[in-house]
């Protein structure tokens, strides 16, 4: 039945996007902007950007997960449907559960893009190593935004200002995953390819996830019903 | 169905619900009445489980409220204002979707079933967005009755229903009596809804001013019974 009502929410979010592009189009293009202006702030063409590779793709995906964050419950809110399925019988757990899914793949998508283009000009070493290498941080970081993410747009949904409230709330919870994802990405990307320093830090990305997944089934009920 | 005793809820210090008693039997249909601002809709979200009493004793369905509100929202249909359903998708995809909520085991067959009852069954593959609004309330009609609730919760279901919806509304209400299904009508209509209530309930500033059977009277007596007491 959990399988079941899971499978629906997250088809349900999926189905939404699909049809409206409201989302992802939108993470897409903030996160090339922001990675454009991002690469001009921190200096110009012919400066060595290698060893920044970590913290530009990290702050960019950072703030692109605020936004994809922000917009989760769009739906739920402007279409004032979320009565109906606190009303049905599903566990807060499988309905945060569902968000958090479909987060993670959101940002699955933008990484798709985003990853190789910071590949291109910045990474040192054979390209589709490092890019794999990254790639499997960047899931586990996705993992933490995915449930950091979900708890606090929950927690933000039933506030007036709630979009002042997401970040100020979710930001300092992303610090920790953008420190290890960006250590991460810069021990195999920005030239020293040291992969007991990454395996360290996907371990702290996994021990996070964790931990939030932990505080996160502990609250959910608490979230959508006090 | 459902036992209610010294229930309260409070928007900060406003009592909304201020100490309501109320038992429901099965197949007992109740109009709930009371002016603007009398507790109507917070009484009926706390039935729904959608607001915990901030004290007072619940038991819906025969289970205790808060623990239990899991198990009492498998038998309880709850029809909102808002019809409670995703513009962007199709009105089949919605009632999927709540189908799969509810564990439906026959859900394609009841969805069409459904569909065809609030005449919308050639309008399933269209999005909600393309709906009227009396459109959008039949789907939500058929959203409220797709798992088979023993409980129905309806806050001023009237209102937005169009003419066929209300009818068909009326139709399931007439009904409920002989299924043993329950129902709790938050209404301004109180004539219209004296047709298929048994019992008619007013709030005044979220107290019980009046719970007496309407069996037998004139819609125009009901009427008038509920304004000699909703002040």
């Amino acid at each position: 039945m959990r399988r079941r009502q899971l499978a629906a929410l997250v088809r349900k979010d999926l189905r939404l996007e699909l049809r409206t592009r409201e989302t992802i189009v939108a993470m897409v293009l903030f996160a090339i902007v922001m990675l454009a202006i991002l690469q001009f702030g921190f200096g110009t063409r012919d400066d060595d950007l290698t060893r920044f590779v970590g913290g530009l793709m990290w702050v960019t995906l950072a703030f692109t997960a605020v936004l994809g964050v922000g917009r989760s419950y769009v739906a739920e809110r402007e279409q004032r449907v979320l009565d109906g399925l606190l009303v049905s019988p599903v566990p807060r757990v499988v309905m945060m559960s569902a968000k958090a899914i479909a987060i993670f793949l959101y940002m699955t998508v933008v990484e798709v893009v985003v990853i190789p283009l910071v590949g291109i000009f910045f990474v040192k070493g054979p390209y589709w190593e490092s890019i794999g290498w990254i790639a499997i941080a960047a899931l586990l970081a996705n993992l933490c935004i995915a449930l950091a993410g979900t708890l606090f747009s929950g927690l933000a949904l039933f506030t007036r200002a709630r979009d002042l409230i997401l970040p100020v709330l979710f930001l300092p919870a992303l610090v920790p995953v953008v420190i290890a994802a960006a250590g991460a990405t810069y021990s195999v990307a920005g030239g020293p390819h040291d992969m007991s320093e990454w395996r360290g830090y996907c371990l702290f990305l996994l021990a996070y996830a964790i931990l939030f997944s932990l505080v996160s089934v502990a609250t959910y009920d608490a979230v959508f019903d006090d | 169905m459902i036992t209610a005793h010294a229930l309260v809820h409070a928007y900060g210090e406003r009592r909304a619900v201020d100490g309501v008693d109320l038992v429901l039997h099965p197949g007992e249909r109740v109009a709930l009445a009371g002016a603007n601002g009398a507790g109507k809709s917070t009484l009926l979200r706390m039935l729904a489980t959608l607001l915990r009493p901030r004290s007072g004793d619940l038991q819906v369905l025969g289970h205790d409220q808060p623990d239990g509100a899991r198990q009492a929202r498998a038998g309880i249909g709850y029809l909102a204002h808002d019809p409670l359903v995703y513009l962007d998708l199709t009105a089949r995809q919605n009632l999927e979707l709540y189908g799969d909520l509810y564990g439906i085991d026959d859900r394609d067959a009841r969805i069409d079933d459904l569909l065809d009852h609030v005449g919308l069954l050639t309008r399933a593959e269209d999005t909600v967005r393309t709906f009227s609004r009396g459109m959008a309330q039949r789907l939500a009609l058929a959203r409220m009755l797709l798992h088979r609730p023993r409980l129905l919760l309806l806050d001023e279901p009237h209102a937005s229903l169009d003419a066929r919806g209300g009818e068909l509304l009326d139709r399931q209400l007439m009904a409920a009596r002989d299924d043993g299904r329950a129902a709790v009508i938050v209404t301004h209509e109180v004539e219209r809804v004296a047709r298929v209530a048994d019992r008619l309930v007013v709030l005044r500033a979220g107290r019980v001013v009046r719970d007496e059977p309407t069996t037998g009277m004139e819609p125009m007596d009901v009427r008038r019974r509920y304004e000699e007491v909703a002040g």
